[in-house]
């Protein structure tokens, strides 16, 4: 049916295409080498405002610093993401990235079929089946100390609270996780903590929506914790948490975005808790370049710019201010370390 | 019996229509140049929407020929990769898309196939870790009977709904993905089947539940200059052929395939003629979701060995009706529109790597051959309406696709195979 067709197609474009190779090829010298990176973004696809978007901004950046050619491929179910990784793998990529722990086993699987192939993975390792990390000796893990940006939230929550300039001043705020995976709780454990610092006696609220994606269900999640007199929710959820924001919006409370700046997801976002991927996936492409790939885990925190917050929708105090500034330096110089686990 | 099919009510067929040789030979080529014109439409749409997007169509094209097919291929993309991948994405699509063309014989519409589906990869992948002790010959026939008896059960229950009181099955089946949709997330998030606390996946099924892949798993065996176990075709492939092959047959020569049209082209005449409708409805329903079901184990079975969060987003089911109807509910058409969807399916990523064009065309273009196909709906309904009748002695219209969803379609041919 289709096909013949399609086989036509094929040999008109693919004519096009060599006449257009021999009238273009000018006699210049080829550059050395240049490196090709291949990026595969999860289901969220390269315009999630997030994770993928992040990365495609570092490998912008790298095809800009280290003139390499860059090259994605956007995943549209989880199907996608061992055919996508094969290929860049099959067709001699140097750097293979994969983005998000969701590609954790896809990984895990093509890193063992191209063992001469560079991978790096965002939040995640290569596994088997079973999640136990193969510690393949060509994959790279880009890993965030998530606890470090998520104190950098919870020190703002907390002073907040402890003066009394949100709305319900009763002494609670919350956050809604996704689904209580590590990832997720590193920021909720730094929220907590640096809130319970800045104010012994607050209580913070942790709730999941066991999802990512569908905003009603984190929606429905943070007007629990708003009935219950929370004044600030963060939300660890990726998309599903846009309706945490939003749900704080409509009942005029205040909201901390999450990876990315989402300054203009909701106006009750008063400041977001970054994880830098573009940073990491920059890195990961200069490390290769330079012959500087390294297997195992690659750690981005707030002492290597890899973590930190934007302030949003809001003007702080210049007491709340200086005591971000001096926590994030505490925190830089390892004299204050969040915990990974949320702390009871 | 509920007036909820009082839009399916039975209309006599036009008197004095020709019938014979010619006339069935312009319903094959009608029948052909509706599918294939869809299909051109949206590539010469898809083109010119590439072109005024500042994009070049050819190599688009190149590139999603090159993904789905392995020829032509500029940037040293392995063929043989590609037409596996192809494979691996349309054997899923065979047997939904029969789940969705069978009960348009009957007049249904099944949108549920995703939830049927997953309703078989739930009960594949619970059965396959259970016992998962158990050898190939006794456990690997237990996964795809227990996934077939799931989806033919997650379906079942909206055929026994339409047929006692009469809610209808479009509404039914959606509600049903939803179920299948949020059971599976309980599953492995915090229920029974979670691998550990803080994964969203299963324990893989047992080694004795699991379809053989063509090629072995080995990563040292080089096949076509790559390690074997980068090609994951499997058995499964040969298991959707039959399936599609047991749907012609059932349709086209059994009785209750006979009653299943009967019912489907009028009900009021079907029980005239003594086939009870609802038993009819019931047994469709139940069978298709038992072709979804077996999707579904197959695709646990055979490519992912677990269930993991992929599976909350996947879309075989919604795209098996595009199947279905680009195929015009006849087996041979099942299997080339599922061809047709797995290499563009393969294909977009290799075309947004080679060519630049975002893979998001390839949605495009699956949307472009559905709505091409809805407008022919139109000109199944130009015959119906008498000001816009053919004049008398103009060729009948062909055979088009979404007409199946209606009772005013033509009936094929009796007796012939379903070419």
């Amino acid at each position: 049916m289709g096909q013949t067709r399609l086989r036509l197609f094929g040999l008109v474009a693919v004519a096009l295409m060599l006449a257009a190779a021999c009238g273009g090829s000018g006699g210049t010298n080829p550059p050395a080498k240049q490196y090709k990176i291949g990026l595969v973004t999860d289901i969220g696809g390269l315009n999630d405002k997030s994770f993928n978007h992040l990365a495609y901004v570092g490998l912008q950046k790298a095809i800009t610093d280290f003139n390499v050619k860059g090259d994605v491929k956007e995943s549209k179910t989880g199907d996608d993401y061992i055919p996508n990784l094969t290929n860049f793998a099959s067709t001699g990529y140097d750097l293979v990235i994969g983005v998000g722990f969701l590609m954790q086993e896809a990984v895990g699987t093509v890193s063992g079929q191209f063992p001469n192939i560079h991978f790096a993975i965002i939040d995640g390792a290569g596994t088997d089946a079973k999640g136990n990390d193969l510690q393949h000796t060509n994959v790279q893990s880009l890993f965030f100390r998530e606890q470090d940006a998520g104190a950098m939230a919870g020190v703002i929550s907390g002073m907040l609270e402890k003066q009394g300039k949100l709305k319900n001043n009763k002494g609670v705020i919350s956050a809604v996780g996704g689904v209580s995976i590590p990832p997720v709780n590193h920021y909720i454990a730094g929220y907590k903590w640096a809130a319970t610092m800045e104010d012994p006696g607050i209580k913070v609220l942790v709730g999941y929506s066991n999802d990512f994606t569908d905003p009603a269900k984190c929606k429905g999640v943070a007007q629990g914790q708003i009935q219950a007199n929370s004044d600030v929710v963060f939300q660890v959820a990726g998309g599903c948490g846009l309706g945490a924001l939003q749900a704080a919006g409509q009942a005029g409370v205040k909201s901390i975005g999450v990876d990315a700046d989402q300054k203009d997801a909701d106006p009750s976002v008063i400041v977001s808790a970054l994880k830098k991927v573009d940073v990491a996936t920059y890195t990961a492409i200069k490390n290769v370049v330079d012959g500087k790939f390294t297997s195992g885990a690659l750690t981005f925190d707030i002492q290597n710019g890899g973590a930190g917050y934007a302030l949003d929708n809001v003007t702080l105090p210049a007491d709340i201010q200086a005591e971000v500034t001096k926590v994030q330096g505490e925190i830089a110089a390892g004299t204050l370390t969040p915990p990974a686990d949320i702390p009871a | 019996m509920a007036q909820g099919t009082g839009a399916m009510v039975a209309r006599p067929r036009p008197p004095g229509l020709p019938s014979g040789p010619t006339t069935i030979a312009r319903r094959v080529v009608g029948g052909l140049a509706m599918p294939l014109g869809s299909v051109v439409f949206a590539f010469v749409v898809g083109g010119l929407i590439v072109a005024v997007t500042g994009g070049n169509p050819f190599s688009a094209y190149a590139g999603l020929i090159c993904g789905g097919f392995g020829i032509g291929c500029t940037q040293g993309e392995n063929p043989a990769l590609q037409i596996s991948n192809t494979i691996v994405f349309l054997t899923p699509l065979i047997a939904t898309g029969v789940a969705v063309a069978l009960p348009f014989r009957a007049g249904l519409f099944n949108i549920g196939a995703e939830g049927q589906l997953l309703a078989g990869s739930m009960a594949c992948t619970a059965i396959g870790i259970k016992f998962s002790t158990l050898p190939t010959p006794v456990l690997l026939p237990m996964v795809l009977v227990g996934g077939m008896v799931a989806g033919a059960l997650w379906a079942g229950v909206a055929g026994v709904l339409k047929a006692t009181v009469g809610a209808h099955e479009v509404v039914t089946t959606i509600m049903m993905n939803y179920v299948a949709q949020w059971l599976l997330r309980y599953l492995i998030i915090g229920g029974p089947l979670q691998l550990a606390a803080g994964t969203s996946k299963s324990l893989p099924i047992g080694p004795g539940a699991r379809l053989a892949t063509l090629l072995p798993s080995d990563n040292s065996l080089i096949v076509f200059g790559l390690p074997a176990s980068v090609y994951r075709v499997h058995t499964g492939l040969f298991i959707a052929l039959v399936a599609v092959a047991v749907f012609a047959f059932l349709l086209w020569r059994t009785t209750l395939g006979y009653e299943i049209r009967a019912v489907g082209q009028s009900q009021r005449a079907a029980r005239y003629a003594g086939v009870s409708v609802r038993r009819t409805i019931i047994v469709t329903m139940l069978i298709a979701g038992a072709f979804s079901g077996l999707a579904g184990a197959v695709q646990i079975a055979g490519v992912d060995h677990n269930l993991t969060d992929k599976y909350f987003s996947d879309t075989t089911g919604f795209d098996a009706i595009a199947v279905a109807l680009l195929g015009l509910g006849s087996a041979v058409g099942i299997v080339l529109a599922a061809l047709l969807f797995g290499a563009l399916h393969a294909g977009g990523s290799v075309m947004q790597s080679d060519a630049g064009i975002s893979s998001n065309l390839v949605l495009v273009l699956q949307a472009l051959i559905l709505f091409s196909i809805a407008a022919n709906f139109l000109g199944a309904m130009r015959s119906l309406i008498p000001g816009l009748r053919r004049p008398p002695g103009a060729p009948p219209p062909g055979n088009p696709a979404a007409a199946l969803m209606t009772e005013a379609a033509a009936p094929p041919p009796e007796g012939t195979p379903s070419k």
